[in-house]
Order: structure tokens, then sequence, then C-alpha cells
């Protein structure tokens, strides 16, 4: 909602400075978007000058050189292009030093070899309006030489207020009037007749028939011999302060009646209306309508509209018809002010996709007894503007309009939820500021009956927020909730995401974060089979864009964006994780929002750290990406996950390079390198290695327990084993061996080295063990030491084909 | 014997001078002062000289160990010295940049999740997670927003179906706590919300975290308190704040909070639109209509609530000045907080 300061003050008389009015505003909830002062940029150089003679431009066709009283001594020389130049012409002229909104600097020039003196404007040069078809035409009223700031009265402050929903009220001026009336104890004048006539209906020559229940109240009147003109510029400036177009006297007037009192109203050409009545009711299933805008709309039987005796001329509450749209040629205007059902309002701006000034206000709801009075207001206006006769008696329809509520108030009720003392008397007072009468029933008890333009207050709540608002929310106390202590559970997906994050961030891995929505394409890019359930994507259905159109299944395809954008910035060693959900349809209402850890890596080992101490050439490979998977699961002391080291179920790998992990026959996810068709699909050209994982599942893995096993306070023998077995032998398998053997005296086995090459047969390999023996309570012996060692050799070598390696 | 001390100590006093390296100097140690350095020989043999010679050899042997060792300590002190002035040949380049292993970082709005979860958990708020796709009843209907309320202008929403859509607050744990429990209360809810709304200062996803209290007698002025503490640990105890009011269909009455402009202190810049505050919060007492949805007696609880914007609080907190920078996951901006 905008208006102007000087506006404001034709119903409150305000001296606050405006900064104190702006913050008095914010802290009664209406937010001042901005604060603007007008034509700041308008200074004494701008006068109004007559045009003596006009004469041709010797150089130039389409130029004239003026001869222009500027109010001094001597005649002004002016060259100008302006269509309208002429002699006698009242205008405007812009002497040198004036800097026009638009940036240009005036100056004292040649213009093809004329002098001139300055610049005869329009109003677009000068800001006041986006007309530019000629320079300005001033009626003989104004003096020459007068600057024009202060013949127009063009300065001004323009303040742009929020309005919450709520508040419909105060989408007026007059109701952000009535506010400021509040807090600076103000009274507020309101431009209406005190009685209203009474409008019987009787003896009219035109008819009102509603039909529908959706307009509770619809009130016209008739006036004739109207003369349609432009605007006097009065209301013109405040319309185009505001930011709408001056029309015509009629349409001004409606509009400034709309923001004024904050009910809109619509003006028909009375002798376009066939059968000279007026029917409200729903439109029939195919009918049309040809809207001011200039679009043919389809109507539908949900829909309300104002019609004449053949069709509708209206949709009501949102735009009116051009069939009986206010012309220059209109002699009799016929006026609404009405009330529509909000809901009813609501539903066809929806479906038409058209919101109006006229319709923001219906669909919040106008004060029921607001109608009268902007239509006498308007009636007024026309009367006076236009020179029209108004015809005697008017309609004024009522039936079914919302009952006034009868709200009862506590004060001890406003004490307890506003954590304060406060007083009967003080609650009346404050809600009497803004028009609000509390009746005390009781020493402790209000009855209020509230406004009827306050159509938000319905219960005793919105009392008392009114009243916090009145005091001022600063004024109220702050204290400290007294509630009984408990210990907070934690939700076990919670824990473990930070924990693995901390993980994360240890290993020297950056978080990233991505939108959940992604291209539906993204599992194309990914080769997922056809029965791959990451390809039952959840649609969207309004994106914002094509490529946000689907909840994302996986969250691998943006972090390999955030790769790739990574390396066009010449970022290449990268270490990216990403936490959070993917959607996994289900069946039911809502999706499976299962949790995940996503991680890629790729590049340099220790990105980041310098390569004085480390290799530049040491780029992460498969068992990287492993340590960062067992890291993680040693963190959480997660047993039981195998790593499936066959599987081709993890499709997001590149075969052979790639890991399934399962626990309790589920597959939790996987690790590996990304296979190499889906780098290329997202444009990279370097290895990446992924981990994909279920948060949720690892959750539901309970830890091992940790339990504490005694220090044994006897050395350690450690032997080494050197084996040759052949190539295709797992070491991982060979390791697992050694520790379910579970001889008592081994305490670890470290593989120190493989070997291939000189001295071991084609197809073997040599596998170098250094195995750890220790006692609980003893030192060890050679040969007792020699005999675990033989069993667990012997036992590597019979599982695994193996034999020792001859040194 | 006398002759040869003479000799050693002649010897010593020219070795020592030549020194400049402390390997050097240790290798001397042990030539003339260690166990069994050529000076504890000759005095082990002491014994075998004639009594009459005995005690000035000894007196001798003793003030010439004396005199290598005070000799050493001075060349000690004085390479120790070389050293730390950088004159000694084998001085280590200490400017080189340390052997470091790398650590990441949580994303920026992660942080400031974690310390807003934090400071309300160091209050006694639990942590409760909601789901990201809802239902219109539990992301409107139940909160007060029927329908066709202009309300719901406030939200553009990503809808899946009529009934189902992603959710534009972290408000809807509200109603799922609320079913689930009987007051007393304290939650916190953290999450990512979504509107179909994309330019300069609104990206489509971020992060809110909303928490709620409920319990017998709970006031405006306690909300007030609870949350002039949230603004003190999270910013800086001397914060200005203020409180204003505003409209949200699920409070009554609903504030929006202030804090005084961190760029400019308050004095008004371009952040703070020239006002001098920037909002940081919605809050408000929990909305009767709400409680009559869960089946609360609201003339026996009452309760507030509130909203924080994580993205806004870590722009402010940061300098952050263009919101998309968020969800681009450049290293350049990750590796900043």
């Amino acid at each position: 909602m905008k208006c102007t300061l000087s506006w404001l003050r034709n119903y409150i008389e305000c001296d606050l400075p405006t900064a104190k009015l702006v913050q008095g505003l914010v802290m009664a909830g209406l937010e001042v978007d901005s604060c603007q002062e007008l034509f700041e940029y308008l200074n004494d150089s701008v006068r109004i000058v007559r045009i003596k003679s006009v004469r041709p431009h010797p150089q130039a066709d389409r130029l004239v050189l003026c001869d222009v009283d500027a109010g001094g001594e001597r005649v002004l020389r002016i060259v100008c292009g302006a269509p309208n130049a002429r002699p006698g012409l009242l205008t405007v002229l812009a002497l040198p030093g004036t800097s026009l909104p638009n940036g240009v600097i005036i100056k004292q020039s040649k213009i093809r070899g004329e002098i001139s003196e300055g610049m005869l404007c329009s109003e677009k040069d000068l800001g006041i309006s986006e007309n530019n078809a000629g320079i300005i035409d001033l009626p003989d009223s104004y003096a020459v030489g007068e600057p024009l700031v202060d013949a127009l009265d063009l300065h001004d402050t323009l303040l742009e207020v929020d309005i919450t929903p709520n508040r419909p009220d105060c989408a007026s001026v007059i109701g952000i009037a009535r506010e400021i009336a509040g807090f600076a104890g103000k009274k507020l004048r309101v431009p209406v007749a005190q009685n209203l006539p009474a409008l019987t209906g009787q003896n009219l020559p035109f008819s009102v028939a509603v039909d529908s229940a959706a307009c509770p109240r619809y009130s016209a009147r008739l006036l004739n011999d109207v003369t349609i003109a432009p605007s006097p510029w009065w209301l013109k400036k405040i319309l185009l302060a505001v930011g709408l177009r001056p029309i015509n006297n009629v349409v001004d007037i409606t509009n400034f009646v709309m923001l004024e009192f904050g009910q809109p109203l619509h003006a028909f050409d009375f002798d376009r209306l066939a059968g000279a009545g007026i029917i409200v009711r729903q439109a029939r299933p195919l009918e049309k309508i040809n809207t001011l805008d200039g679009v043919a709309r389809q109507l539908d039987p949900e829909m309300l509209v104002i019609c004449d005796h053949e069709k509708p001329v209206a949709v009501a509450g949102i735009m009116g018809g051009s069939s009986s749209e206010v012309t220059a040629s209109t002699k009799r205007i016929l006026l609404e002010s009405a009330y529509f059902d909000p809901v009813s309002i609501r539903r066809t701006v929806r479906k038409l996709n058209m919101s109006t000034d006229s319709s923001y206000r219906f669909e919040r709801g106008v004060d029921p007894e607001g109608i009268p009075k902007a239509l006498e207001r308007a009636v007024q206006l026309i009367v006076e503007l236009t020179g029209a006769k108004l015809v005697d008696d008017g309609i004024d329809l009522i039936q079914g309009l919302p009952e006034k509520k009868v709200i009862k108030l506590r004060v001890q009720r406003v004490s307890d939820l506003l954590g304060i003392n406060i007083s009967a008397e003080e609650i009346e007072r404050l809600l009497l500021g803004i028009e609000i009468i509390a009746r005390q029933i009781d020493e402790l008890t209000f009855e209020v009956v509230p406004p009827t333009f306050r159509v938000d207050l319905e219960r005793e709540i919105d009392l008392i927020e009114e009243i916090a608002r009145l005091k001022g929310y600063n004024e109220l106390p702050s204290t400290l909730p007294v509630t009984p202590m408990s210990f907070p559970e934690n939700c076990p997906v919670r824990s473990l995401r930070d924990k693995i994050a901390a993980t994360m961030v240890a290993l020297g891995f950056y978080e990233a974060i991505n939108y959940s929505f992604v291209s539906d394409h993204n599992v194309d890019l990914l080769g997922l089979a056809v029965q791959d359930k990451r390809r039952q994507q959840l649609r969207l259905k309004n994106p914002l864009a094509e490529d946000q159109n689907v909840m994302r299944t996986t969250l691998l395809p943006a972090l390999l964006e955030n790769v790739r954008r990574n390396i066009n910035h010449q970022t290449s060693d990268l270490q990216l994780f990403e936490v959070g959900k993917v959607f996994l349809p289900q069946g039911g209402e809502l999706p499976e929002e299962d949790e995940r850890l996503t991680v890629v890596m790729c590049g340099r080992r220790y990105p980041g750290a310098p390569v004085l101490h480390y290799s530049a050439n040491a780029v992460v490979d498969i068992h990287d990406i492993r340590g960062v998977v067992e890291t993680i699961l040693l963190q959480q002391a997660c047993a039981g996950v195998i790593f499936d080291t066959d599987s081709v179920d993890e499709q997001l790998g590149e075969a052979g390079e790639s890991v399934v992990l399962r626990a309790n026959g589920r597959m939790l996810g996987g690790y590996g390198l990304v296979a190499r068709n889906i780098l290329k699909n997202f444009g990279i050209k370097q290895d990446v290695y992924f981990i994909d994982l279920s948060i949720s599942l690892l959750s539901l893995i309970p830890p091992e327990p940790k339990t504490f096993r005694p220090l044994s306070r006897y050395p350690s023998v450690t032997w080494d084993v050197a084996l040759v077995v052949p190539e295709a032998i797992k070491c991982g398998e060979l390791l697992q061996a050694v520790h379910e053997a579970k001889e008592v005296l081994f305490e670890k086995v470290e593989l120190f080295d493989i070997y291939q090459g000189n001295n071991i047969d084609k197809g073997t390999k040599s596998v170098a063990l250094s195995i750890t023996y220790r006692s609980a309570d003893h030192t060890l012996e050679d040969d007792e030491v020699e005999i675990t060692h033989k069993k667990i050799i012997n036992l590597l070598i019979s599982r695994f084909q193996g034999k020792l390696r001859e040194v | 014997m006398e002759e040869e001390l003479l000799r050693l100590q002649s010897e010593a006093k020219t070795e020592l001078s030549t020194i400049i390296r402390p390997d050097e100097l240790e290798s001397f140690r042990v030539k003339y002062l260690g166990r069994k350095c050529t000076l504890t020989m000759l005095m082990r043999k002491l014994g075998e000289v004639s009594a009459q010679d005995r005690p000035r050899l000894g007196n001798l042997a003793n003030s010439i160990k004396k005199e290598i060792e005070a000799d050493f300590l001075e060349k000690e002190m004085a390479l120790t010295q070389l050293q730390a002035t950088g004159k000694g040949e084998s001085r280590k380049d200490l400017t080189l940049p340390g052997r470091v292993i790398p650590f990441g970082r949580r994303h920026p709005v992660s942080q400031v999740m974690l310390e807003i979860c934090r400071i309300f958990e160091g209050l006694g708020f639990a942590v409760a997670e909601g789901s990201d796709v809802e239902t219109d009843y539990y992301n409107f209907e139940a909160l007060n927003i029927p329908k066709h309320h202009p309300a719901r202008d406030m939200h553009d929403t990503f809808y899946f179906d009529e009934s189902v859509l992603l959710r534009t607050h972290t408000s809807p744990m509200q109603i799922r706590a609320m079913e689930k429990q009987e007051p007393p209360l304290r939650i916190i809810a953290p999450g990512k919300v979504y509107r179909c709304d994309s330019d300069i200062t609104h990206t489509p996803m971020f992060h809110q975290v909303e928490g709620f209290l409920v319990d017998r007698h709970v006031s405006f002025a306690d909300l007030k308190g609870v949350l002039s503490i949230f603004i003190a640990k999270m910013f800086d105890s001397n914060v200005a704040i203020r409180f204003r009011p505003s409209f949200f269909p699920f409070t009554e009455p609903s504030a929006e909070v202030d804090i005084a402009c961190v760029i400019c202190d308050g004095k008004g810049c371009r952040v703070c639109k020239q006002t001098g505050w920037i909002e940081i919060l919605g809050a408000g007492l929990i909305d009767p209509e709400v409680f009559r949805m869960v089946g609360y007696d609201s003339e026996k609880f009452s309760g507030f609530a509130f909203g924080i914007g994580a993205e806004r609080i870590a722009m402010l907190k940061y300098g952050i000045n263009d919101i998309r920078l968020y969800y681009e996951n450049d290293m350049r901006f990750l590796s900043q907080f």
C-alpha cells in the first residue's frame, strides 16, 4: 500500500517528523518498506513559462525556435522539437543546471547552430508521469516564472507500507491514518457526510437484483449528465505518486476512493447496460466476458458476475468488462459499491489468474458498513468534478452480511498471556485509541463489539494482540519460562549424521549442500537400470525450472555437478561430502525419506596441503576411498558390515572397482570409482571415487559395546612371514583368516608387502605379513611362538594354495 | 705425564676453537670429557706416579679438566646463540609451511544450524526432525491456514498433488509433536524448507529452525526472554533487539524480531535498507486454534513458537552478499568458513 504524507495529513493532524512517523507505523505492525522523498531533483531552475513566438529552425525541419517568457527581464531563446509548441502555450522550462531524472544535466548549448537556453519539458522528462506526447500544457491559472514544484505542490514523501493479510482495513489511507491516530493520540477526520442518505430503491430508472449468497450487500446510485474529462491536477498528482495511471475523472475518482476508504467501486456506462438493470449472480456454464484489460475470459458457475439483462458486464470484485466501460462519450454513470464473499473472490482470482487492487481488498474482507460511505464519497466527488446530476434515490440491498460478534475480554487473561499487570482502565483506553469500544460488564470483564472494518477481530486473543501492539511490544517485560526439567531425547539419525559429518571433516572433506530437487534426467545420466528404484522419482507439479523437476533419489549427480563446476574453476583436487535425504515413493501418501551420506574424492591425496611435503603426483585411488569407509565404520563401532567385492548391485561404480556394503541382509550402499561412462556424461575427465551410504540404515545397527581388555604387562614378539600364493587370492581374505584362527597368543597382523616379479613364479604373488604375538601372563619363549606361528602359516598355506617364499 | 697433560690442554684448546657445528662439539665432548676420554685415562694413571709428584699432577689434571669443561660450556653457549641468530651453517628454514594433514569444514549453513540447536539444547529443548515432503493438513490446515486464506500467498508452495507438498516452513513439526505428547514440551525442529521463489535474496530451498514451548502459564514475556538469550548467544550480548507486531496465522500475538544492523551498527546502510534494523526471526504465542486442532485446552495451556532462518543469520555473521552462493558448493566459498 502506497500513500503520500500529504495525503495522510488530509485525515489527521500529525506533526510528527517523518522518521518518528515511520517508526510508529513499524512498531504498530505496519512495516514501512520504503520512505522516499518525491521530486527532490526538481528545484527553482524548473519554471513555468509562456511561449511568446515560434519560428522554424533554419537547419532542421522537426525543430522550432521559441521565444519564451520566463518571468525575467529578457526573453529566452529555446530550441524545441515538441509537436505542441505554439505561441501562447503555458509550459515548463528547465534552465541550465537542472538535472533530470534520466540523468541528463541541462546546459546552454547550440542545437544545429542555434543557441538554446534551456529545455521545454514533457511530464515524462520531469518524472511526473509517463506522458511524453509533447511539452507540458498548463491551464492559464498558473503564474509565469513560478517554480514548478511550488506551482504543482510536488514536494512530498511517499510511503510504501507492507500490509499483513489480516489487516485489509489498512489497505486504505484512512486505515493507516487511523493507526497513526492511535499511537500519536490524535483525532481522525473522515471525509463523508455525517448523515448518509437512506437508499430505498423506489421509483428508480434502473433495477438491481442479487441472486447469489456471495454478494450480501450491493449498493448503487445513478448519475446523469456526466462530462468525462481529465482529472484536476490534485487528483492526478495523488494517483501518479502511488503509481496509478490517471484515465479520466470518473475512473480516477473510483480509484481514489478505493485507496482512500479501502472499498473498491465500479462505474458502469449506464447507457450501455442492456435492460437498464444489474443482476448479480453466478456465471453460467460457457459464459464469457471481455475484461477491461482486453482479455477474453472463460467463466464458470463458481464465479460471481455482475450482469445486465443480457450478459456479464463485470467479474464481480475483480475487473469490469469492456462492454460497459466508461468512455469519453459516457453521459450516465451507474456507480457500484458492494461486499463480495472473500472466499468466492479468491477462488475466482485463482482460476482466472488475475489479481487486481480491487480483488486484493475483497478477498481479505472489506468493511460492510463502509460500503455506503465510499459510495457517497465518490458520488460527491463526481458531482463536484464532472458536473453530474445525482438521481435522488439509490439501491442498497443487504442480505446475509457477516454477523457482528460480541467478544468477552478478561483482564486477567490479558495479564497472564502478556506477562504483565494491566488495569481495566488502561485496556479500555488503549482500545479506544483505534476506535474499539470495550464495555465493562464487571470489574474483570469487558464486552467488545469490534468495529466492522476490523474483520480480523473475532476472538479474545485477537483483542489481546491489539492490546500488546498498542502498549508496544518493547514495553512488555522479558522473563524466562519455568518449565520442569526433562531430558531431551535426540533422534538417532540426527546424532549419527552429525557424528559422521564430524568424521568426514576430520578426514579433510568439505560439506556440500545441494537442492533436494534435481532434473529427472539425472537417472539417465547415471545409466540406472530400468528396475532400479531410484528411477521412481517424485515429480513436482510446479517446478521453478526443468532441471529441478523431481525430488532426488541419489545425492551423487549434484555432487558430480559440484566437481565439474570446481574443475571449471581450476580446483580439481576435491574432497566433498553431503549428508541429506533422498525421496523414494513407497505407495503411501508420503515418500520414504532416506538420509544418506555421499562422498566424492578426486585429484591429489591431500588437497590444500603443501606439495613440498607431499608428492604432487600422489592421487587418490580405491584404497583411499576404502580408508574413509573403514574410518566411518570404525568410528561408529559398526561391526558386521560386509564388503561385497564381487557384487554388481552398485551401479554407480565402475565394474571391478566398486564394492557393495551390506549389513543384516540389506544393502547399506557402496563405494568405489564412479563408473567412467557416468563421469563422461557429467563432463568430468578425471577419476572420481565415491561413497554412498544410507545413514538411516546404518543407524539401525547397534554399535558394538565398548568393553575393556586388560593390558598385558609382558612384551610382544613380532615374526614376519612371506607367502607365495596364486595371484587371484584376495589379501583381505588372507588377513581375515589370520584373525579368524583365533590363536590365543595372536595380537595383530600387518600386511607390509605384496610383490610380483623376479624370483616369483608367473601367476603368483608374494605376500609378506608381520604377525605380533603376546601373552597376558608371561614373557613368550621362542618355541611357543613358533608353534603358533607355524599353525597360522600352515592354515594359510592349505587354505590359499600357498607356499613359503624361499629367500 | 705432565707433558702429556699440557699437550692435551693445548690440543683441546686448538680443537675447540675450530668447532662451528653442534655435532662437532658433541664429538669434542666425547673425546675430551667423555667417560673413556684421554684425560680420564691419564687421571687413572695418577696412581702410578711418585707420591711426591702425585698431588701436583692431580691438581694440574683437575684444573685442566675444569678449564676444558668451562671452555666447552662457553663454546656450547656461543654455538646456541649463533644458531639462534641465524648465523650457523645448518640452521633449519623455520619459515617453511608445516606438514599439514588437512581437515575439512561443515557448510556455513550447517555450522549456523548446529549453533542454533546448541543454544536451544542448552536451554533444555529437544531436537526433532520431520519430513520434507508434507501434507497440506500439517503444513497449512492444522496451522490455521485454511484452503482459501490469503495467508497462503505468503507461502509460494511446491506441490506434488492436491494434498502433498514440500513443507514451506518447519512449523508442521509443532503439530506432529503436539499430537504425540501432552505438555509440557520444549522442542526445536531444524530442517530444510522450500518455496518457489528464486532471486538474489531467495533460494527455492533454505533452512529453518522451528522452536516451541508449551506449558501452563507461558507468556509473551517468556518468549521475549528466551529469544533475547538466543540472540545474545548467537550474535553479541550487547546487540540491540526489537520486537514488532506482525502476522502469522498460527501465532497470536505475532512478532517479528529485529536486531540492530550488524553491518552498519544501526546507523543505516544498504543491507538494512537504511532502517538500522535487520529482521532475523518470526515468533508469537501459539494460536488457540492450533491448540484446538491437536486437542489441547487453550484455557489450561499456553505456549510460544518461533522460526529462525539459517541462511540469513549466516549472511549476517559472515557478510555473504549473494544467497545463491550457498548451493553452488564452490571450494573457494566452502573453504572460507
